[in-house]
């Protein structure tokens, strides 16, 4: 009795969701488990940070102008 | 003693109804869609449903193999499994890796001793509308969802367990 | 036929192993058995031709705390030696310059470019990151940084936030930095364009130290810089994301370069004097960052774009790129592309005219002058087992500084007043 009493409000709780998500999110990105190759370590913006820091250090001793780049977000998106 | 039951149940039915109800109005978004209403597959690839944990205390949790907090998450599940197992808990790990050998990669170096499930379609996870890894959906032994987090830290297990402990004890 | 468990990892494992690298190491390794820790180091040498050759070391190590802190922290120490260029200009002679500190002179051969070969400076920096997680949607974090050298002291905090939208999709990022430093040369500062005395032209050196006190200010000075930054990283899909940074910089203090000077010439292009250059002590710039990365099946690949604009009318365009291949799940290969164009700072001019007043700020230096510099670079890097790797890259920097539109007069035309600048890079990295 429990399986089926509860059948119809399941059911229409799905499909409330899915026509709000059809609604809701149309802005770019992707969903929290599709993330796997924006977790990889060499995507990280961070990746090769002695690097970037070793060019930074050059550039701003050698030319005129320095920085730009900051190290926010991406990732894995975890936590 | 029959009327006082058929009160209690009328009394769930009225409840459940209600959460439902107040789930669909105020956000049905991130209260509805989660539930055991859904197929997941096994180790062998089988399509099963979530139903089958009916009865028991369900921590329901999604991973990936990429994910470092769902690494850290492993050995804590483990533990919970083993120590509340007999009083009613399953957990019941659903892996997302849209390739499961990766999965399977992961799991040959870390172990867990409890329900594998998978879903590299991702559909379970969109209907529970994941809002980030790893996330875990405590049912209670009705199949209500009852607590929901967002990402695994290691500082809040305590508290984690706690409302594993206060559905076992219902 | 149904797979038991065990089959079906071991058949699982046999497709890991031929599947693309798709995966990241930290799930591919084992494993490590702390790693709460992380650590990378680095020694680079940076070698111009016949200039400067500079040795630098980086230590970095990041312990995290629980699930939510970061403890970032940076020993860097360099070593610098050689001859750069002093700003003034070949002549058919030979030119004898005094050095910095009053003691002792350096001469320069005909027809050759002036390099002053003073300089042999070790810095050492330290600097410590702390990154807090302080709910579901912010990050914070909060730096010191100090660094100090025999001439130079700077010392400096920085903090950031950072609020994350759309399931992760989207972070804003905000952060600001100041920093303070303390300039001492050798010598003390000079005097802004006072002329350069040779002990030749004086009979006496009690007369010739008195003469070159005159050109000296007595005491260290300061710099403050403040800087903000606001950028979005957005990613775009499963494979690409993006990064937009706006940047504002103010710096006010001394930031003459004590050791540079000006060549003061006639209108034949001989040599009247030397001038100690001087430059403005504001400075407002402002820069815009955009940059894409994406995830390929075999490697990785960026592109970004920088524009600088100041009020010291140096603007610059910055295009550069690394794309990386992996030959095998441990080994890759990357190349980097650098493109660099500078417009002159509006006080910059390769040299003096003696019948002209003496400008309130000028500099010879190249290094604000107009110019275009390349970079290209190999970098190999081996995964080893445990998560660690090891990387060596190898890169060729050119820069050739451009006459900013002014007219060379006399014997000048037969120089190259604005010789390229050639270097090697080349960098040892390891991380565990």
């Amino acid at each position: 009795m429990t399986k089926a009493f509860y059948q119809p409000f399941a059911k229409a709780a799905v499909a409330l969701v899915i026509a709000s998500s059809l609604v809701g999110c149309s802005s770019l990105g992707v969903q929290p488990w599709e993330k796997d190759q924006l977790a990889r370590a060499d995507m990280a913006f961070n990746s090769e940070k002695l690097d970037l820091a070793l060019d930074d250090h050059i550039y701003f001793s050698k030319e005129g102008t320095s920085g730009g780049r900051s190290l926010a977000g991406g990732g894995c998106g975890c936590n | 003693m029959m009327s006082i039951g058929l009160f209690s149940h009328v009394r769930k039915i009225k409840f459940i109804a209600l959460s439902l109800a107040l789930g669909l109005s105020v956000n049905a978004q991130t209260q509805a869609a989660p539930s055991l209403e859904h197929h997941v597959l096994d180790q062998q690839g089988t399509s099963v449903s979530l139903q089958e944990f009916a009865g028991k205390v369900v921590y329901v949790d999604f991973w990936a193999s990429w994910c470092g907090p769902c690494r850290k998450s492993f050995p804590w599940m483990n533990a919970m499994q083993a120590k509340y197992q007999q009083q009613g808990l399953e957990v019941v790990a659903i892996n997302l890796d849209v390739d499961t050998a990766l999965a399977h990669e992961f799991l040959s170096k870390l172990p867990g001793h409890f329900t594998l499930r998978f879903n590299p379609e991702g559909d379970v996870a969109q209907a529970f509308e994941l809002q980030g890894m790893p996330s875990s959906f405590l049912f209670n032994r009705k199949g209500e969802l009852v607590q929901t987090h967002m990402g695994f830290f290691t500082e809040n297990t305590p508290a984690y367990e706690h409302e594993i402990q206060m559905l076992l004890q219902e | 036929m149904q797979l038991t468990p065990k089959q079906s990892i071991a058949s699982a494992l046999a497709l890991a192993s031929c599947s693309l690298l798709s995966q990241s190491a930290s799930a591919a390794d084992a494993i490590p058995a702390n790693d709460d820790w992380k650590v990378d180091a680095a020694i680079m040498y940076y070698g111009e031709q016949d200039r400067v050759q500079a040795t630098e070391a980086i230590g970095n190590v990041q312990k995290a705390f629980g699930d939510t802190s970061l403890l970032d922290m940076k020993i860097v120490v360099d070593s610098l030696t050689g001859a750069s260029a002093s700003g003034a200009v070949a002549q058919a002679e030979s030119q004898t310059f005094t050095r910095p500190s009053g003691d002792g002179q350096y001469t320069v051969g005909a027809g050759e470019t002036p390099l002053d070969d003073t300089f042999h400076d070790t810095r050492v920096q330290l600097s410590a990151n702390w990154q807090e997680v302080l709910n579901q949607d912010w990050t914070g974090n909060v730096g010191v940084y100090g660094s100090s050298e025999f001439d130079y002291l700077s010392m400096g905090i920085n903090a950031g936030l950072e609020r994350s939208f759309n399931k992760n999709n989207t972070t804003l990022s905000l952060s600001g930095a100041f920093t303070n430093d303390v300039v001492d040369p050798v010598g003390g500062r000079p005097v802004a364009m006072s002329q350069m005395v040779l002990p030749g032209d004086y009979a006496s050196d009690a007369d010739y130290q008195a003469a070159f006190d005159q050109t000296r200010l007595a005491g260290d000075d300061t710099k403050q810089t403040t800087d903000i930054m606001f950028g979005v990283t957005q990613i775009i899909n499963r494979n690409w994301l993006m990064q937009a940074n706006y940047g504002l910089s103010s710096v006010s203090g001394y930031m003459t370069d004590p050791y540079k000077i000006l060549s003061e010439v006639d209108s034949n292009g001989q040599t009247q004097a030397y001038r100690y250059e001087n430059r403005p002590d504001s400075r407002l710039k402002q820069s815009v960052f955009l940059l894409t990365k994406g995830a390929l099946d075999s490697g990785v690949v960026d592109f970004s774009y920088r524009y600088s604009t100041d009020d010291w009318d140096i603007q610059s365009h910055t295009l550069e790129t690394h794309y990386r291949y992996y030959f095998s799940p441990s080994m890759y290969g990357q190349l980097h592309l650098r493109y660099y164009q500078q417009q002159a700072a509006e006080f910059y001019q390769p040299f003096l005219m003696s019948g002209d007043a003496i400008p309130e700020y000028a500099s010879a230096d190249y290094r604000i002058g107009d110019m275009t510099a390349y970079t290209i670079g190999l970098k190999f890097g081996q995964r080893l087992s445990g998560g660690h790797e090891l990387s060596y890259r190898l890169e060729y920097y050119q820069q050739n500084p451009e006459n900013n539109g002014t007219e060379i007069p006399g014997q000048l035309q037969n120089y190259d007043l604005f010789p390229a600048v050639k270097a090697i890079i080349a960098q040892v990295s390891y991380s565990f």
